[in-house]
């Protein structure tokens, strides 16, 4: 476990929204190449975890935190903290597909272009890469000039995913991705998260048990705010040492 | 084939186009058929008005502005007023065509920037209520109120004098509610996962809410401004004490040269003078502003297709 630089710590980070006290002295870390799911109920912190981590979360205005989170090693709450740096190094892929209402091109080619890449030639490859890395270059390369929101819902996840991944950043986030997509559109994505693991960081948030055991490698139980456990997920699954998380597993709560 | 046969008689197709087969089927069928003749009433009622307005504004104005005479069609809008009010309309239609410019140019900006500042920039509060409430106040306004005003504030007390400076800007005010609130309501559409989903690739809040959320909203906008401008087309009120009038057109900023006419003033002046060529050239004016409303009632359409295609 030692020989991974981690990309992300959180250390003793706890959060409100107003005097709501959603995660209370969480800490953890994030390997590189490697999937680690954030499990637990519904209302437990799963998102707000999650959103902390690209500073996403200070949209609410009423959000405030204390304890650190560290990306590479610099506070990325810290004064002097670019955020949106920060934010093209931490990509993310929301619960619902959630693409702009502009042709396929156009949804891959905004980030890039946002950083200031405006060679034709360039963006036309970052389109062509990221789309292929999405598993989707197949199906939408006749029709790059399409609107994006005629795609399907499977699709769209998918297309989100490459949009993320056109600004190339290390880490992705992603936030119940497949929960609101068809079954075998969930299995694809899937399938396509664990590909990317070999290229990226990837943090999931999941309620979904299986889908945990399917696809990550170290899992972070939340109940109420609280990190009960963060192990292996394999040890996690198997042998949960706390009641909650066993109950969790079981389908006792959740 | 007997139903082939049946279906031939034209007497039972007109039946049946009505429904009034099925009509005497029965009681209920009888209801349901009387409810949808009401409705057919209602809608006639509504839409009959535009095409009374129409025909009677065409019956007397056609000729001045799609006749072939001399000074008529094409050369009634470019034909200066000569004596005796003879000729044409060159200066009214020119004098509206500055100032809806004009008061576009300094109303639709303010209030799209005020819109996207009150939805995006500050959070749901006193503030935004009292705002919301202030605007929806000013869209009830009567428009002499504001022309009153554009009189009091704009010409005597900030010394502008009458004329387009003072016109244009009253009419700017009566447009900023209409833009401001459906900008906002065209904002508040916009679903949050869009600017999040801008917001996560690193876009800075300004390159979200321009690049995403106002090109988003943009059928909306397009939809507020041509009501707007719709609106102080057609207003004489505000114009009365503001505007001036003139049967040229403006070659100054300020002062008498300012003076500017404009169709809806025009119709009124005609209308009120009892020389019938007057009423005449008064219809017409009405047909070409009822015309130019049209025109960007088309355009606005038009360009809100062409950018949604573009953009869903």
């Amino acid at each position: 476990m030692s020989n991974f630089e981690h990309h992300i710590e959180v250390h003793n980070l706890s959060t409100w929204f107003g005097k709501k006290h959603i995660l209370k002295d969480i800490t953890c870390y994030f390997k590189d190449n490697t999937i680690t799911a954030i499990m637990g109920p519904s209302g437990c912190g799963k998102s707000t975890l999650l959103r902390s981590l690209n500073r996403l979360n200070d949209l609410v205005p009423s959000f405030r935190h204390t304890g650190i989170v560290l990306f590479r090693g610099e506070d990325i709450y810290g004064p002097g903290f670019s955020v949106y740096d920060l934010r093209t190094h931490i990509g993310m892929v929301f619960q619902k597909p959630n693409p702009f209402p502009m042709s396929v091109r156009d949804n891959i080619t905004y980030g890039p272009k946002l950083h200031g890449t405006k060679d034709e030639d360039e963006l036309e490859k970052i389109v062509e890469t990221s789309l292929k890395k999405a598993a989707l270059w197949d199906e939408v390369k006749d029709d790059l000039d399409h609107p994006a929101p005629n795609l399907s819902g499977g699709q769209q996840q998918r297309l989100c995913i490459a949009r993320a991944l056109s600004v190339d950043p290390p880490v992705l986030l992603m936030d119940e991705p497949v929960s609101a997509l068809d079954p075998i559109s969930a299995t694809k994505i899937e399938e396509l998260i664990v590909e990317l693991k070999n290229d990226y960081t990837i943090i999931l948030v999941t309620h979904n048990v299986q889908q945990a055991f399917r696809v990550s490698d170290q899992s972070a139980f939340l109940y109420l705010g609280e990190l009960v456990e963060f192990d292996e997920t394999k040890r996690i699954l198997e042998a949960p040492t706390d009641s909650r998380t066993e109950a969790f597993i079981t389908g006792r709560i959740g | 084939m007997t139903t082939q046969s049946i279906s031939e008689s034209p007497l039972r197709k007109i039946y049946g186009r009505l429904g009034l087969k099925d009509a005497v089927k029965s009681r209920r069928h009888l209801s349901d058929y009387l409810f949808k003749i009401i409705l057919g009433m209602a809608i006639i009622i509504i839409v009959s008005p535009f095409f009374f307005v129409l025909f009677q504004v065409a019956s007397i104005g056609f000729e001045q502005v799609f006749g072939t005479g001399p000074g008529q069609g094409i050369e009634f809008l470019f034909t200066f007023p000569g004596a005796g009010l003879e000729g044409g309309i060159r200066n009214a239609f020119v004098g509206t065509v500055e100032l809806i410019l004009l008061a576009s140019a300094v109303g639709i900006p303010l209030s799209v920037f005020g819109a996207v500042y009150i939805n995006e920039y500050t959070q749901p509060g006193k503030l935004r209520a009292i705002i919301e409430f202030t605007s929806d106040v000013l869209a009830g306004i009567p428009s002499i109120v504001f022309g009153a005003f554009g009189f009091a504030f704009l010409v005597d007390y900030l010394h502008i004098g009458m004329g387009i400076v003072a016109g244009s800007l009253t009419l700017a005010f009566m447009m900023i509610p209409t833009v401001l609130r459906t900008t906002q309501e065209a904002l508040r559409a916009v679903p949050m996962s869009l600017r999040e989903a801008s917001l996560a690739l690193g876009a800075t809040k300004w390159s979200t809410t321009w690049n995403v959320t106002l090109r988003s909203a943009f059928p909306g906008v397009i939809t507020g401004i041509l009501l707007a401008i719709g609106r102080v087309m057609g207003e004489t009120a505000p114009l009365i004490f503001t505007a001036g009038n003139s049967l040229s057109v403006p070659t100054e900023i300020t002062g008498p040269g300012s003076w500017v006419a404009s169709m809806p003033y025009t119709i009124w002046a005609y209308i009120s003078d009892p020389r019938q060529y007057l009423q005449e050239k008064a219809h017409g004016t009405a047909l070409a502003l009822m015309m130019m409303v049209l025109a960007i009632d088309v355009i606005a359409n038009l360009i809100s297709r062409k950018v949604t295609r573009r953009l869903v």
